[in-house]
Order: structure tokens, then C-alpha cells, then sequence
């Protein structure tokens, strides 16, 4: 199976902090992979690293067998990116950012049709993005991040501030796409999403891996019945050994 | 080009919704040269003079759009946009975000010179300004008042850590070279003293050169003058664009 991505002996500190201390990452083509960790592990410096926006202090990246700082222009053409907590210009609308968007992109996908399936066509289309509500506005970060019609897409945090009905939405779309070949790389706080979408997960501790394999591989090594359970064995502050 | 020309649209829309640049670019402008129109008439300069009071105020009027957009306009937008991480997003797009930067710069000079063009025109029909110099003159000092104030302007953003910082220095830039360069309060009234500590201020070096080719008279110290602004403008710009960041 051909890699979406290669991340070997990554590396990043801030003053005395190591926020990510040698990450290896293999994500194959076509999966949904889940990076997981408490506030602070290290998941969006891990996300920021890989998409070159921050340079690790070692380590190499690899994405579509690409260098993302070198051949940024031609690599994100084919990846989109939800950042967590995604702000916008002041007074912008809907549908203009979907336009200005969308005018980046030589292969985008139809906004309009992605803001109908999230539910964020007709009024929502014409209201400024300020306006909007919290749980519109991540699925609109989520639709931003799929206008590319991306190979690869990278979501950080993608259903915080979501109803249940909503991300049921997200999920089942985020599925179609993955069944159309989409490779998604997400972070979540919610054990029941990573359950739903993931094929595979890595636990992040303090900028250290703490476990990497399938779901259910994960659960088992941790001697837990359910993912959230081990989750918290494997985030814990006891000795992994112990 | 299909990028460019949707990021022009959209953006110019957010400009004008802002209402800030417009305000103080163009319609500040527009009623300072009525109220001027008003006081002057048609008055001489000084007793003898061979042009109008009005007519030397013309080339003062004429930078407001420039520092208005300039000193205020273009580096908040700047500061926010990085502030609001707009710039860090569009760094995992295939443009890169200096395309959104210079989008910026285009439509805060466009409204610059709307703004001048509002007052040539409501100066000439209302109180029959007559514009006698150097038109070549008087665009290219133009030009380069225009680079040496978004020069300071893009320095300003750039320094600043945070928008906030932003619009502090901003406003100490703004307001004095708004008022003591002579674009709002007539140079030619302030006392001998006041007049050689102004003349420390880029915008009163520039807006010196735009009155004598507006008027035709001949230029003193204009080798002083381009040399001045060229070298602040380089300055700005250089130190700007090494210490810029994007996030």
C-alpha cells in the first residue's frame, strides 16, 4: 500500500518544552488515521510540522512524496487543512470566503454543494461568518478544507462545538469521501468519533508516542474493555509499565 | 489571474464594509477641502501672490487618502489578518499569502487616489481650482510619498506583535503627520520654529514637493527631498520585510 505521508525522527521544542520528541508516522493511502492526545501532547504541533508551517528542530516529512515547505504550491493543490479554532476576515460572508476559496484551487469542488450537504446553504449562505453559530461555523472550516477536492486532508479538532446531528453529518460524509479514496488525518477529543472513523490511531504524551496500531489492537494491549478507558491508561500519569 | 481577481472583489468588499479607510481616506478629505473652499474662496495665497490659498492647499489635501490608508488602513488589516491567522491559512494553499498582502496594498492605493481625484474634482467644479504645475511633477512625488507612508505603514505592522500594538503605533504615526506635516493644517501658518522641527516628517518633505509641481513654482532642495523619502522608504521596506512574520 503506497504511504499519503512519512514522518520520521520529528522533533520540536519550545525553550525548554519538547513538544514533539521523535514521531515516526507512516500513513498509508486511503486511511483514516486518528492522532490522539490531551490538550498540550503535541497534536497541532505534530499537524503544523508536517504541513510546514512550523519548522521541526529534526527530523524529516514527507507528503504525496512531497516536501511541503519546497513544493508547497504544487503539494496543496491535492491537501486541504481545517486548523482547530479557524478565524476569518472581519465582515466576511459565507459564501465569500467559499469563492475566495475555491478561486485558489485548479481542480476545486462545488461549494455550493458542499455548504448544502452541511446545511449551510440558502440564508446561511448570505450571513457574515461572524454570525453564524459556533457548530455552523466548524462545519464550515470542515467544507473550507474539502473545497480543494483534496487527496489528503488534514482536520484538527473537526466536530468540537458540534450537535449529535451534526456530526453524524460530518461522519457519514467524511466516510463517503474515505470510500471514494480520501486518506484523512484528524485529531479528536471524542473517543466515540474516533471509533466511528478511524482506522488507525497513535496516543501522543508529552510529545511522546504512547501507542500506534488499529483501534481495536490498542484496546486490547491495554488490558481495557472500551477505547476510552484505554485512552486514559495509556494518558495517565502512572508508568506505562506498571 | 482567476485568483487575483476574485481575492481584488472580495477583499475590496471587506475594505468598504469597514468603512474605517473610506471614511477617513475619502470623505475626511472631501470636507476638509469644502471647508477650505469655504474659508479661502478665492483668495491669494499671501497679498501679491501669483496662485491661490486654495490652490497651495490642493497638494496638502491630496496625501490624506495616502496616510489615511497608508498609517491606518493597510497595516491594521495587515495585523489582523496575521492576528486572525488568515495569512498562516493561506500558507497551506498553493498561493502564497503575499498575494492577499499585495491585494492589500492595491486597493488602499486605489482608494488613495480615488481620494485625490474626489478632491481635484470637487475643488475644480465648486470653487474653480485650477491645477498649474507639473502634472508628471506632481505624480511622481506622489508615487513616492506613497511608498516612503505604506513603507512606514507595512513597518509598523510588522514590528508589532499584536494588533493591538498595531493600532497604538499606528495612531502615533497617524495623527501628528496628519497635522503637523501641513496635510490638514496649513504648513504656511505654523511659526518659523514650529515649521523647522515639522520638517522633520517625511509626509512635510513630500507634501513640499507636491505644492511647488502643483503650483509650478520652482523646486528648491528637491535632490534633499527624493533623496530623504527614497532612503526611509528603502528603509521601511527592507526592515519590513525582514522581520515581517506570518503568524
Amino acid at each position: 500500500m503506497e504511504n499519503a505521508f512519512v514522518v520520521k525522527g520529528l522533533r520540536k521544542t519550545y525553550g525548554d518544552l519538547v513538544a514533539l520528541d521523535n514521531l515516526n508516522l507512516e500513513v498509508r493511502k486511503g486511511e483514516v488515521f486518528g492522532l490522539l492526545g490531551h490538550n498540550g501532547a503535541g497534536k497541532s504541533t505534530a499537524i503544523e510540522c508536517i504541513l510546514g508551517t512550523k519548522i521541526p528542530d529534526s527530523g524529516t516529512v514527507e507528503v504525496l512524496k512531497m516536501d511541503p515547505i519546497k513544493d508547497r504550491k504544487e503539494l496543496f493543490q491535492k491537501v486541504g487543512v481545517q486548523f482547530q479554532q479557524t478565524h476569518y476576515q472581519d465582515k466576511i460572508r459565507v459564501h465569500e470566503i467559499c469563492e475566495m476559496t475555491h478561486s485558489l484551487y485548479k481542480n476545486p469542488a462545488d461549494w455550493k454543494e458542499l455548504l448544502e450537504i452541511f446545511n449551510l446553504d440558502k440564508e446561511n449562505m448570505k450571513k457574515q461568518v461572524s454570525d453564524l453559530s459556533g457548530g455552523e461555523r466548524q462545519k464550515l472550516s470542515v467544507v473550507l478544507a474539502l473545497i480543494p477536492n483534496p487527496e489528503l486532508v488534514f482536520l484538527d479538532e473537526l466536530t468540537t462545538g458540534l450537535d449529535p446531528k451534526a456530526r453524524r453529518e460530518v461522519w457519514n460524509y467524511l466516510k463517503n469521501l474515505k470510500s471514494q479514496g480520501l486518506t484523512i488525518f484528524l485529531t479528536s477529543h471524542y473517543m466515540d468519533e474516533v471509533q466511528t472513523l478511524c482506522d488507525r490511531i497513535c496516543i501522543l504524551r508529552k510529545g511522546k508516542v504512547v501507542a500506534m496500531d488499529t483501534v481495536s489492537s490498542v484496546i486490547e494491549t491495554s488490558n481495557h474493555s472500551n477505547l476510552e478507558d484505554a485512552y486514559l491508561w495509556y494518558t495517565g500519569e502512572e508508568d506505562l509499565g506498571a | 489571474m482567476k485568483t487575483f481577481k476574485t481575492l481584488f472583489i472580495v477583499e475590496s468588499k471587506l475594505e468598504i464594509r469597514r468603512v474605517n479607510s473610506i471614511f477617513f481616506g475619502v470623505f475626511f478629505p472631501l470636507g476638509m477641502i469644502l471647508l477650505m473652499g469655504v474659508i479661502f474662496g478665492k483668495k491669494p495665497a499671501f497679498e501679491g501672490a501669483s496662485y491661490t490659498a486654495l490652490q497651495q492647499t490642493f497638494g496638502a489635501l491630496s496625501t490624506i487618502g495616502i496616510c489615511a490608508t497608508g498609517l491606518m488602513g493597510l497595516p491594521l488589516a495587515v495585523a489582523d489578518y496575521r492576528d486572525k491567522k488568515v495569512l498562516k491559512r493561506f500558507k497551506v494553499t498553493p498561493v502564497s499569502p503575499s498575494m492577499l498582502l499585495f491585494t492589500q496594498v492595491l486597493i488602499s492605493f486605489i482608494i488613495a487616489v480615488i481620494s485625490t481625484i474626489s478632491v481635484f474634482i470637487v475643488a475644480s467644479v465648486l470653487f474653480g481650482y485650477r491645477f498649474t504645475g507639473s502634472v508628471a511633477g506632481f505624480l511622481i512625488s506622489y508615487l513616492l510619498i506613497t511608498l516612503v507612508i505604506y513603507g512606514m505603514g507595512m513597518f509598523l505592522a510588522s514590528i508589532s506583535p499584536n494588533l493591538k500594538t498595531a493600532s497604538l503605533l499606528c495612531s502615533i504615526a497617524y495623527f501628528p503627520m496628519l497635522f503637523l506635516s501641513g496635510a490638514t493644517v496649513p504648513y504656511e501658518i505654523m511659526p518659523r520654529t514650529m515649521q523647522q522641527v515639522v520638517n522633520i516628517l517625511p509626509l512635510t518633505q513630500g507634501i513640499k514637493m507636491l505644492k511647488n509641481y502643483s503650483l509650478g513654482l520652482p523646486v528648491t532642495g528637491l535632490w534633499f527631498q527624493v533623496a530623504y523619502l527614497g532612503i526611509l522608504a528603502l528603509i521601511c521596506i527592507v526592515v519590513s520585510v525582514k522581520v515581517f512574520k506570518w503568524e
